[in-house]
């Protein structure tokens, strides 16, 4: 408890550039990484970060130091040369892109692991360390690393920023972006060499293996809670942020630990969270959408069959009772008894000692339900010429799913007929 | 507009030799045309024929084997503000997180320009557009929620944003309701008034006749283009759709097969 009141009281210098560069690095990696998964390009950030490997042992093998700018520069090499064989093969070869990235990916890594190995067995003293690419390690940003790291992500925000819209055409529709005389090959030039950056430093928090963790699921957990890009970017970046702050605090904790998995397993916690409890796109909102419209049909073929009984005794607003309900509509009768009781309470019944009645309200929906079930086997018969025994199925869903508008458009259509094809009347209000 | 006046402008579209490839095979073969400008023009031809293609050919879009295109008599780069394309509603994802008025408001980025980010007057002509096009309720809907009349309506305002004076659009009647054909068709015919041209790719052969001024059919190679009443006949339509031309098409086969290059000196594939 006191090293979690430790780290985030802040005061500790040292905590304060490790939280903070964790937060710049996660974040500006999200944002960079909302394009490449609205592009639908989220396997090149994953080919992108393996490759960044060899480079940085490169960087380090020619320099014989951990200088992050050579490091950066050797990573972003071989991150682009990555990128330049998967086009190559994919645009000179019959090979597809995604069999493209996976071969690139595990020969660039093997040569990184290789090439790593054989630094850590040269007992160069200045090695200790560059294992943290792997895996991450935040605790290890300090004074000149964050410097440079933060500069490359300060960067990346300024570009997105100034070529927002240029960004988000190109995902939308690129090919429109060409007949405007977008320079659709310089822009997308720029937002790959953005990429290769945001992976070079993000590297430096998540490591190479979890890299496209970082990149595309802030993006993939935002797309859940809006339909405004905007807003989305915003939201993957703070999830970027929560994540990597995380990861700092992980670190800091437990400097044994590496940061990237901490890292993302909190983000894919979130992505978790996301997927189930997010209005509308979520997968609980949507379950609960689907038994709001499983009740709304239960409600409705009640109503409509206490509307069928009052056709039937030229009385709408007569008493009815159980077994009247049940000889029109085969249910359960506990299941039938809850379905009146909600009615009841919603106003469209009434109850008299056992015995059920609907109220003016209650008449009303189910005629509507009655009308449009009648209006839409009218339809299919004369229009689409589907034979008259075969279209009452199909009545019992539409009548229950036809908006005013549609059920307008269908009476204009029809011209306000009297009959369905059953010779029902059909009733209007 | 008379017939002299138009000699006198440059054509409104202009197509020399035009051969365009997929992965080595020819699907179109030697496309030779001119439009006049102020007409509204029908791409015809079976599925397959290539109308897609040629008007992404001339946009750029897909590189040509052969030949050139000029628009008002210019390199196609050097008239772009001139020139707008709605690409089929179904080549894009419209799951996509943006507003119709997004969309829109996307007709205005050549104006603007790299950098820059829209601006109040930018918005405001999206919006004029959106009215045109009777989707002005819907400026601030999520686009995946829209009918595809409405999407299609969506690219349309888009394109007028654009304020061009040649309209390349492809298969903009493709899964509409009537009312939305019907207020499309009307918009068409009441922009080529003011003189614009427009040139549409179609599929329903009932409304040919009925909807445009000149007509291009197509089936790998141009089987005939002019004024509806001279080109639109039994025989010219015979020949587009009647029976696939087999040697062009298994000569077309036999290119990609053995990789060899449509013209002497082009790029290899492995």
């Amino acid at each position: 408890m006191n090293a979690l009141i430790d780290f985030f009281s802040f005061s500790d210098p040292n905590i304060r550039f490790v939280a903070f560069g964790s937060v710049l690095l996660t974040a500006s990696s999200a944002i960079v990484g909302s394009f490449t998964f609205l592009n639908k390009k989220s396997l090149i950030g994953d080919a992108i970060a393996h490759a960044v490997l060899p480079g940085i042992c490169l960087g380090f093998i020619v320099s014989q130091t951990k200088d992050p700018i050579i490091l950066i520069v050797g990573a972003f090499i071989t991150g682009w040369l990555s990128l330049v064989a998967v086009e190559f093969i994919t645009a000179r070869t019959r090979i597809k892109e995604d069999t493209a990235i996976g071969l690139v990916l595990s020969v660039f890594f093997g040569i990184g692991i290789v090439m790593l190995t054989v630094i850590q067995k040269s007992g160069s003293a200045a090695q200790s360390g560059l294992d943290h690419f792997l895996f991450g390690k935040a605790a290890s940003l300090v004074g000149s690393d964050l410097m440079a790291f933060g500069t490359v992500a300060l960067l990346l925000l300024v570009a997105v920023y100034l070529l927002f819209k240029e960004f988000t055409l190109l995902a939308f529709d690129k090919d429109f972006a060409r007949s405007i005389g977008m320079p659709v090959k310089r822009i997308e030039l720029v937002l790959t060499s953005m990429i290769v950056l945001a992976v070079v430093i993000g590297i430096q928090a998540v490591g190479v293996v979890l890299m496209a963790a970082i990149l595309i699921t802030p993006a993939a957990a935002a797309r859940f809670w809006t339909n405004r890009i905007k807003v989305m970017i915003l939201l993957a970046s703070i999830f970027g942020a929560i994540s990597g702050l995380s990861g700092a605090y992980i670190s800091y904790i437990a400097p044994a630990m590496p940061t990237g998995p901490w890292i993302v397993i909190v983000i894919s916690t979130i992505a978790f969270i996301s997927f189930f409890f997010a209005p509308k796109r979520g997968v609980i909102s949507r379950l609960i959408h689907q038994r709001g419209i499983r009740i709304t049909i239960n409600d409705e073929n009640i109503l409509k069959a206490l509307y069928q009984l009052g056709e039937e005794a030229h009385d709408f607003f007569g008493e009815r009772n159980l077994e009247d309900i049940l000889r029109r509509r085969k249910l359960h009768p506990e299941h039938l008894v809850k379905i009146l009781k909600r009615l009841k309470q919603q106003g469209y019944l009434e109850r008299h000692d056992g015995r059920w009645r609907l109220t003016e309200e209650g008449k009303n929906r189910g005629q509507r339900v009655v009308k449009i079930h009648r209006l839409w086997e009218l339809y299919l018969t004369t229009e689409l010429r589907i034979a008259a025994d075969h279209v009452h199925d199909d009545a019992d869903t539409i009548e229950h799913l036809l908006t005013p508008e549609l059920e307008a458009e269908l009476e204009q259509l029809l011209k306000y007929p009297k009959q369905d094809p059953h010779k029902s009347e059909i009733p209007y209000p | 507009m008379t017939s002299a006046n138009t000699s006198v402008r440059p054509p409104a579209l202009e197509i020399h030799d035009l051969t365009v490839a997929f992965d080595r095979k020819p699907v179109l073969w030697n496309i030779d045309l001119a439009l006049p400008q102020g007409k509204l023009v029908g791409i015809i031809g079976p599925n397959g024929a290539g109308k897609s293609t040629l008007i992404k050919a001339v946009m750029g879009i897909l590189p040509l084997s052969s030949g050139y295109a000029k628009i008002f008599d210019q390199p196609i780069d050097d008239v772009r503000s001139r020139i707008s394309y709605v690409p089929q509603r179904e080549s894009v994802d419209w799951d996509f997180p943006a507003s119709v008025l997004d969309v829109a408001m996307m007709g205005r980025y050549a104006k603007l320009g790299l950098f820059r980010s829209p601006r109040k007057a930018d918005r405001d002509a999206a919006m004029d557009c959106l009215k045109k096009v009777g989707l002005e309720a819907f400026a601030h809907r999520q686009i995946s929620q829209l009918s595809g009349g409405q999407q299609q309506r969506t690219f349309l305002a888009r394109a007028l944003a654009q304020q061009a004076d040649i309209y390349f659009m492809d298969e903009p009647f493709a899964g509409v309701d009537a009312a939305t054909e019907k207020t499309i068709i009307d918009l068409l015919t009441s922009m080529t008034q003011n003189d614009k041209t427009i040139i549409v790719v179609h599929h329903d052969l009932q409304s040919v006749s009925q909807y445009f001024d000149w007509v291009i059919l197509l089936n790998t190679r141009l089987i005939g283009y002019g004024p509806m009443e001279q080109t639109f006949n039994q025989a010219n339509l015979q020949e587009t759709y009647g029976g696939k031309l087999t040697l062009l098409s298994d000569v077309g086969d036999l290119i990609r097969r053995e990789n060899f290059p449509n013209r002497e000196g082009a790029k290899k594939v492995l």
